[in-house]
């Protein structure tokens, strides 16, 4: 039996999560509601993480868990694999997403705006308030995966890149090799 | 458009080219009749500034809808004063007029989303490409999360593939 949940309701309630973060609960205080958000994401992450991995033998090394988030877990949220892995083989890994999902609607027009002398000085262009938005809206996916590895064993810290629109995300992770020996 | 009596009856503008743009021009209101979109494809004749048009055509759907219901031969329900607004869904309503220069179609949505799309005359029935439309204006706008209700419309998106699809319209 497949559950089904109507992604018009997920995408809603991400958006009023970030939105009350940013705007009600930490409105002056950026840094704080992105920990916040990405304190969802990780026990989101981690949570999905036991679910996502029931019916599967245990993974024999660091790779073979990073490949399972590339393509499974990836897939189970985003209904697409990873576009692209890549590695130092030193514990970091970039993980490309060449049409981030939960990014594929945010969209300003950039021509309309009225950039006046005096905006410029007092207030950030709406281009540069679209990207703090993007980024904010990216937190709870690294804490998504961030929760997921740390439950498989690898602790880590995720961060995330924004290349264009429609979103070309890269997330990096990385992990310190020695500590897991 | 010209809203008001010109004595001169221009003729009818030449049939387009296939690969040419049939849209002239398309608004998007809200409930309130806040214009949320104008766009404009080709408008050669201009009379009154962006804010008075964007007024005069929600006054004049509003006047066609009273009026249509009101004339509704086939309704039993009291229908009060001309010009009385009805209930979300009473009455019957229009979808498109046409002139000997122009057609204009119009759709609108439970929610109170009015769509206008003005066009050559010889265009056909637009009923389900203003479906489609609206169809738009929810996954583009609706479901930004850069974008607050009620306020314009500034969405790259949402225009580009608005662009992309009413210059296929025939």
């Amino acid at each position: 039996m497949v559950r089904e949940v109507s992604e018009s309701c997920i995408d809603s309630l991400l958006t009023e999560m970030v939105a009350c973060y940013c705007n009600r609960f930490y409105a002056n205080k950026p840094e704080l509601a992105a920990r916040r958000i990405e304190a969802i994401g990780y026990q989101v992450g981690h949570q999905l993480s036991e679910r996502y991995t029931m019916d599967r033998p245990r993974f024999t090394d660091h790779l073979e868990a990073i490949k399972f988030i590339c393509k499974d877990f990836w897939s189970e949220l985003f209904k697409k694999q990873i576009d692209n892995l890549k590695t130092n083989h030193r514990g970091t890994f970039v993980l490309q997403d060449n049409k981030f999902r939960w990014l594929a609607r945010m969209s300003i027009d950039p021509s309309t705006e009225n950039v006046s002398p005096v905006e410029d000085i007092t207030s950030p262009t709406a281009e540069s308030k679209a990207a703090q938005a993007m980024s904010m809206h990216l937190y709870f996916p690294c804490g998504i995966i961030r929760g997921a590895l740390s439950n498989l064993g690898i602790p880590c810290a995720v961060s995330a890149d924004i290349s264009n629109l429609p979103a070309c995300v890269y997330l990096s992770l990385s992990h310190n090799l020695e500590k897991t020996f | 458009m010209q809203f008001f009596g010109g004595s001169e009856i221009s003729p009818s503008p030449p049939a387009p080219t296939a690969s040419g743009n049939n849209g002239h021009m398309m608004y998007v209101f809200n409930r309130n009749g806040v214009c949320l979109l104008y766009r404009e494809w080709n408008r050669p004749l201009r009379t009154l500034d962006a804010q008075q048009d964007q007024k005069l055509m929600f006054g004049l759907l509003f006047s066609l809808k009273s009026l249509t219901a009101k004339m509704d031969p086939t309704s039993a329900v009291e229908k009060g004063n001309l010009g009385m607004p009805q209930l979300p869904g009473q009455g019957c309503s229009f979808h498109s007029f046409r002139t000997n220069t122009y057609k204009l179609s119009f759709m609108e949505s439970p929610s109170g989303i009015k769509i206008i799309l003005v066009t050559h005359p010889r265009t056909g029935d637009l009923r389900e490409s203003l479906k489609y439309i609206y169809n738009l204006y929810v996954e583009y706008v609706v479901k930004n999360p850069l974008y607050t209700p009620g306020s314009p419309i500034r969405c790259e998106l949402f225009n580009t593939t608005l662009d992309q699809y009413v210059r296929g319209i025939s």
